[in-house]
């Protein structure tokens, strides 16, 4: 079932005061997303509030990527609004860590770091402050002792929990992953997708994440949207799930 | 011949060289480990062929009439056609890479290409001015005056300030675009500032010091270091380092040995990329043993050695008179030093008179000196050709040089000289090879030698003329003093 809901449908799933979350993070109303003159997605509406874990899922080039680029201004829409209520070096940003070159000599610690770059000006130093946060980040995602390990000889798991952390000193107001959960054994796909609960339940985050396996997104997301074929929907058997 | 302690001191003439060299050394790397870690080497490889290519087209603007004299020698209109080509260059790769949907390496080598065949289409236009093209090209770094010196430390300066400044931008802009458009807004102002660093470094460093060197500090150091470190910081400082061990060993090596600079870093570059990927291999243990071996090595290679003995007092070798041969050019070249008579000039190109009839030679130069050294040092002299007038130059093999001289009707001791190099393309040095006997004609024996290998600095020259006089006075009173 094609739907053009937007965030008062998701977060109905989720049972939360509407009152409450009338201030939207992001909302797109009849967006069409695209490459240059390519369509790739289209009318599209949708919000995302504070505190929700919203799946993204759909086969791949399906357009899951295009429509995160597009919420973070890194693509522009073709038609249609988006209006976002917080700034973007407020958005938490998490890449597939195979799309980051390896040929870079980085210490974990130091891809952590580059989080905070957007408020250090270039002749300032990296505060104490600073270097105190990125020690709760890695704390917070349980690999304080990775540290000092180069970047990319951990495992795809601990890469991916490193670039969440690595979001979180941005101290954001949403989150948006894409495909966290792919090429990463069980067991990190299941402290993952509990950091991401834990994340949107302890911080009061919105999370949104994308991921092709629509059986991972059911077990991990409050909420799905369902993206093929050029449509985009919410799926409704999840929100019937809800309690 | 120059020792380590030599060079270092900042009497030596070579020195501003050296000190242009080790800035070059530091700073290029930090530059060229950008272009490594985001792949685009190849970059490096083609705007300094491209700045060749400008200073080429300047040069034949010049000779057109359509440029004027700018700056100090010819440098001044080479960084000018230098930098100019260099940003246009840059801007339009730049135009390319945003626009065209082909290969980004198809672009830097088709640009590689072009700017190769341009800049020897440049010459061949310039007839005229194709030797000092080719000096500038060669960038002969110790040729460097101390006001060049002073702009290439400017320059650089603000290169090394710059690239610490905006260390932290550099990296978020090359390892992840996305991340760094979030948190620093648009991140071409980024990507123009590296690559406008870049273009700096490489117009300038291409007329100090020639594509080739320039091309070897941007990107060798950064290769060798790669291998041996995991953190950003660490890979950045090491570049450096490697750059500063690069530069300044490549210099002494190429001072002492008297190789050109350019192939010698270069060389030594590729070794240290060897070297890393060996000791990568090692544990850390025997890594610190294998560098401190490396180091030893180095500095025993670079330990002092003394000059050749002086030419002794006539007391000494129990000799007051001696016999002064023609000096021997093995050069293949005439070595004649240009006319400064017009009218001679003129009969000349008539073909009225042969240059050698009234042009003065660079033998000359040399057996005048020595003749004036030797009085000095209580010889008295005579020339050979006292004796016979048919009397040839006599070579510096001594059995060779004493039977000449025997079947001459020659006694005693004589002060032999063969030249096998002498090249003074530019007024700022001279390059010779030239060695000094003193034969016993009897038996053959040589009784004291001395050769004479390297760069001979001439920085008071102003012609090619008086360079080529004042390092055969400074080569002869080097042979006599202490």
């Amino acid at each position: 079932m094609r739907i053009e809901r937007d965030v008062d449908e998701i977060s109905s799933a989720r049972e939360k005061d509407l009152s409450e979350k009338s201030f939207s993070l992001v909302r797109l109303q009849d967006v069409t997303l695209g490459y240059g003159s390519t369509r790739v997605v289209g009318n599209v509406n949708l919000a995302i509030y504070s505190g929700s874990l919203i799946g993204l899922a759909g086969p791949n080039g399906s357009g899951k990527t295009t429509l995160f680029r597009t919420i973070l201004g890194l693509l522009p829409p073709l038609s249609g609004t988006l209006s976002r209520g917080c700034p973007l070096s407020r958005f938490g940003y998490v890449p597939q860590s195979a799309a980051l070159d390896p040929q870079f000599p980085l210490s974990a610690a130091e891809v952590v770091e580059m989080g905070a770059y957007g408020r250090v000006r270039p002749y300032q130093l990296f505060s104490a402050a600073e270097r105190e946060r990125v020690k709760e980040v890695l704390q917070q995602i349980g690999l304080p002792q990775l540290g000092a390990r180069p970047f990319f000889s951990l495992s795809g798991g601990q890469k991916q929990r490193m670039l969440i952390a690595r979001a979180l000193m941005v101290n954001p107001k949403i989150m948006i992953l894409d495909e966290p959960l792919s090429g990463v054994d069980e067991e990190s796909r299941r402290s993952i997708a509990e950091l991401l609960t834990k994340l949107t339940r302890e911080n009061d985050l919105a999370v949104f994440f994308s991921s092709h396996d629509l059986e991972m997104v059911q077990r991990v997301a409050d909420s799905i949207v369902r993206i093929d074929k050029g449509q985009i929907w919410l799926d409704e058997r999840k929100a019937r799930l809800r309690p | 011949m120059s020792t380590l302690f030599e060079i270092v001191s900042p009497s030596y003439l070579l020195f501003p060289a050296l000190v242009g060299t080790l800035m070059m050394g530091l700073v290029c790397p930090l530059i060229g480990s950008y272009l490594v870690l985001r792949r685009t080497v190849f970059l490096g490889l083609t705007l300094p062929e491209i700045a060749a290519a400008g200073v080429a087209f300047t040069f034949w603007l010049q000779q057109l009439g359509w440029l004027p004299q700018i700056g100090e020698g010819e440098r001044g209109i080479a960084m000018i056609g230098s930098l100019t080509f260099t940003f246009i260059g840059m801007g339009l790769l730049g135009y390319l890479e945003q626009r065209s949907k082909g290969l980004a390496e198809g672009r830097l080598a088709a640009a590689y290409a072009f700017a190769g065949a341009v800049t020897i289409l440049f010459m061949v236009f310039n007839p005229a001015g194709q030797i000092e093209v080719l000096n500038l090209l060669k960038g002969e770094v110790i040729a460097l005056s101390k006001g060049e010196l002073r702009l290439l430390t400017g320059v650089l300066g603000l290169v090394f300030v710059a690239m610490l400044i905006f260390r932290r931008e550099f990296l978020l802009t090359s390892f992840d675009r996305d991340l760094a458009f979030l948190l620093k807004g648009r991140q071409v102002i980024w990507d123009v500032s590296l690559y406008l660093l870049a273009g700096l470094v490489i117009a300038f460093g291409v007329i100090m010091a020639g594509p080739l060197l320039i091309f070897g500090f941007l990107v060798l150091p950064a290769l060798a270091a790669k291998p041996l470190v995991q953190r950003m910081i660490s890979y950045l400082m090491l570049s450096s380092m490697l750059g500063l061990v690069m530069a300044f060993f490549g210099f002494y090596s190429s001072v002492r040995l008297d190789l050109p600079l350019g192939p010698t870093d270069v060389t030594l570059g590729c070794m240290l990329i060897f070297l890393a990927y060996g000791f990568r291999r090692v544990s850390p243990k025997t890594f610190v043993a294998l560098t401190c071996v490396c180091v030893a090595i180095m500095v025993s290679a670079c330990g002092t050695q003394a000059p050749g003995p002086s030419v002794p007092d006539a007391k000494t070798i129990h000799a007051d008179q001696i016999w002064l041969a023609k000096v021997k050019n093995s050069t293949a070249l005439p070595l004649l030093l240009p006319s400064n008579n017009p009218l001679r000039s003129l009969a000349e190109m008539a073909g009225k008179i042969s240059p050698e009839d009234y042009r003065q030679s660079v033998m000359d130069l040399l057996r005048q000196n020595l003749q004036s050294e030797l009085g000095k040092k209580g010889f008295q002299t005579s020339l050979t050709e006292e004796k016979d007038a048919r009397f040839p130059p006599l070579p510096s093999d001594s059995t060779g040089a004493a039977r000449i001289a025997r079947d001459g009707k020659l006694s005693g001791i004589v002060f032999v000289s063969e030249i096998f190099r002498w090249e003074g393309e530019t007024q700022k040095y001279v390059r010779a090879l030239i060695d000094f006997k003193l034969i016993r004609i009897d038996d053959g024996a040589v009784i004291w030698q001395r050769r004479v290998q390297g760069a001979i600095p001439t920085p008071s020259a102003t012609n090619l003329g008086q360079a080529s006089t004042d390092a055969a006075g400074k080569i002869v009173r080097d042979l006599f003093a202490g």
